[in-house]
């Protein structure tokens, strides 16, 4: 959100408030506060508990129940689970690029839309979150599969004589994935898309800018904040895929999750399983860390610019 | 003095009574963890319906089953059934870690049984088979060695991504005599898996393997043959097949009240009538020997303990499987998140 508020400042440079600021009074954000306390209340027992018991777990020995780093060891030195974190490193990447290269278009076009083509376009991607990722992946097998639409229309058609095999391996993960997750990517970059002052594009056109470079010098730089932001949100979120990989994988392409699943419901080994999962937070955070450095780093360049 | 002795008297008479409760006494509601599908329903409609009627007692089911369900639930301190599916070799190791209550035989009192299929803690509820598959546009194989033969039987094949049921079909794939599968000869089973592994989706629910040759994604499956042998698009062989035997086991530490209420359970699931109910929803048959008379003569040749497909299979060695589930555990994992 904070990208998208920046983006947000960015656009309205230079244009003046035609409201006050409202400063909440100091007694008034007290107040404020004690609404939020429950919730605190709860995201800590509900969340920040069950995580801290797994990272325990991650280092009991389950027989003798003393602590030991063995699970670490065990991790580290071992080459197939290095494998599939690369692996869903790999697949998470792809899946962050593709979202990117298909969702900023789709954006921007959003945004050349009339109001209630907007407001149409917005209702068709927001439909899809209200299916569940379940259905949206089995239907995948529906479209792609061998005797799937696509598939036969290319047949019908003579494109092929064979079907083409979409999935049960990587292509297939991927394409489930980026169908899920593309909405995380479209829907911020749209929103900060729409925050770009409309009137920028007059001036720039009144200085003497092409369509071209006014996208190339305004528009690009002010939504590139947004499309940052999304590209880590989605890879993220990629990170931690269970279903679609189980299903359009073929139990080919197991990714992080599905490792956890084998190793806590297949072997009952959760203390392996618990020392993966905080490996795989590990990895989250300093991704995070890495991010918001970057950012901070561009927004300094560009004040200084 | 009299009124110390009466309150003596009316407590020991009320631990008597909660110590009668607790072991005579059973609960109003039976939880067991099953391995959910055609087979878990057609239990529903045929036993547990009937047994709600008759005791009152309400049977809430839980899946999936198995051993490291039921190692989770121990070691979570949190053990809510009282009766758990499990595979031979999941009985043998959740018997062996101490999981299990022995079956208290002397309640169930069972109808006549199999003598194979009444072990201390563990009560035979099913026969099944793992079986070879394939549409009937390939071409058919006739063994293990035609059914991994990519290059003269081509075809994606849709493959159970359990251990336990691939490895010695992928081992007489190899070469390996039938009469000498057990010890499994490991490297030879994975010779074969790597070899076919690029033309290979790995199905985990049952319900997939026939699923993925009906919509034409795999052409070969190896699948469970309740959910093969009455699909008639599907064509199947029992041709070494491996004959295979589900149990329930009592989980240690369940409610006592709950283990009585499983103890009926048991009762009537050894009822050969309710068994029959069962084999007309799915193709398995339970552990009565006075079953035949009473299972429809036209699908007789679909059950997995039929004679002559019991004839043309051999049946797993559970004690292999069970002194060797590390080796094959750690090799499996190696296998599959390496591919």
């Amino acid at each position: 959100m904070t990208d998208l508020q920046t983006a947000a400042e960015a656009g309205t440079v230079g244009i003046e408030r035609d409201r006050p600021a409202q400063r909440p009074r100091r007694r008034d954000k007290v107040f404020g506060f004690g609404f939020v306390v429950p919730l605190l209340a709860f995201i800590t027992l509900a969340f920040n508990l069950p995580l801290l018991l797994t990272a325990a777990w991650s280092l009991v020995d389950p027989v003798s129940g003393s602590l030991t780093i063995a699970h670490y060891v065990e991790f580290a030195t071992s080459s197939i689970y290095w494998t599939v974190i690369a692996r869903t490193a790999r697949v998470a990447f792809i899946v962050s690029v593709l979202c990117a290269v298909i969702g900023y278009p789709l954006a921007y076009w959003m945004t050349l839309l009339s109001r209630r083509g907007q407001v149409i376009a917005l209702a068709i991607i927001v439909t899809s979150f209200w299916v569940s990722i379940l259905v949206r992946t089995y239907a995948w097998i529906v479209v792609l599969g061998n005797a799937g639409l696509v598939n036969r229309a290319l047949q019908y058609l003579g494109v092929i004589d064979r079907p083409i095999e979409f999935l049960y391996g990587e292509l297939g993960v991927i394409i489930g994935m980026v169908n899920v997750l593309l909405p995380f990517m479209l829907l911020p970059l749209y929103a900060a898309m729409r925050q770009v002052d409309p009137r920028l594009r007059a001036v720039a056109y009144t200085l003497g800018a092409s369509q071209g470079e006014f996208f190339r010098r305004v528009f690009f730089p002010l939504s590139l904040p947004a499309l940052s932001a999304s590209f880590v949100l989605v890879f993220i979120l990629s990170l931690g895929f269970y279903i679609t990989p189980a299903i359009l994988g073929g139990g080919r392409v197991p990714l992080i999750a599905n490792m956890l699943d084998i190793l806590i419901n297949r072997f009952p080994r959760w203390n392996l399983a618990s020392a993966m999962s905080v490996v795989l937070l590990v990895l989250t955070l300093v991704l995070y860390g890495v991010y918001q450095r970057l950012r901070s780093r561009r927004g300094a360049a560009s004040g200084q610019g | 003095m009299p009124r110390i002795a009466l309150a003596i008297a009316l407590a020991s008479s009320t631990a008597l009574s909660l110590v009668g409760t607790a072991s005579a006494e059973p609960a109003k509601t039976l939880r067991i963890l099953t391995a959910g599908g055609e087979w878990t329903d057609a239990v529903q409609k045929c036993v547990d319906k009937p047994f709600e009627e008759k005791y009152g007692i309400k049977v809430e089911v839980d899946t999936p089953a198995g051993y490291a369900k039921l190692a989770g639930l121990a070691q979570s301190g949190n053990v809510n059934v009282a009766l758990v599916d499990l595979e031979t070799t999941e009985l043998e190791r959740a018997h062996a870690t101490g999981l299990l209550d022995p079956i208290d035989w002397e309640k169930v009192k069972p109808f006549e049984m199999f003598p194979d299929a009444k072990k201390p803690y563990g009560f035979a509820s099913t026969y099944f088979s793992t079986i070879m598959a394939w549409r009937p546009d390939a071409k058919a194989p006739k063994n293990w060695q035609e059914f991994f033969d990519t290059v003269n039987f081509p075809g994606k094949r849709a493959l159970p991504d359990y251990p336990g049921y691939v490895l010695a079909f992928a081992a007489l794939a190899d070469g390996v005599e039938p009469a000498k599968l057990f010890p499994l000869d490991l490297d030879r089973a994975f010779k074969t898996l790597n070899r076919v592994k690029k033309d290979v989706i790995w199905w985990t629910a049952g319900g997939q393997a026939p699923q993925l040759l009906q919509d034409n994604e795999a052409q070969y499956a190896i699948g469970w043959s309740g959910r093969l042998v009455s699909k008639p698009e599907i064509k199947h062989s029992f041709n070494q097949g491996m004959l295979d035997t589900s149990w329930w086991g009592a989980p240690k530490g369940a409610d006592p009240a709950m283990q009585e209420a499983a103890w009926l359970y048991l009762h009537e699931y050894s009822d050969p009538q309710k068994q029959a109910c069962v084999a007309q929803h799915i193709s398995y048959t339970g552990p009565s020997p006075e079953l035949d008379p009473l299972l429809p003569k036209d699908k007789l040749s679909q059950f997995p303990n039929y004679k002559a497909n019991r004839d043309v299979q051999f049946v797993t060695d559970g004690k292999w499987w069970y002194d060797n589930a590390a080796t094959v555990e750690k090799r499996w994992q190696e296998f599959k998140l390496s591919q």
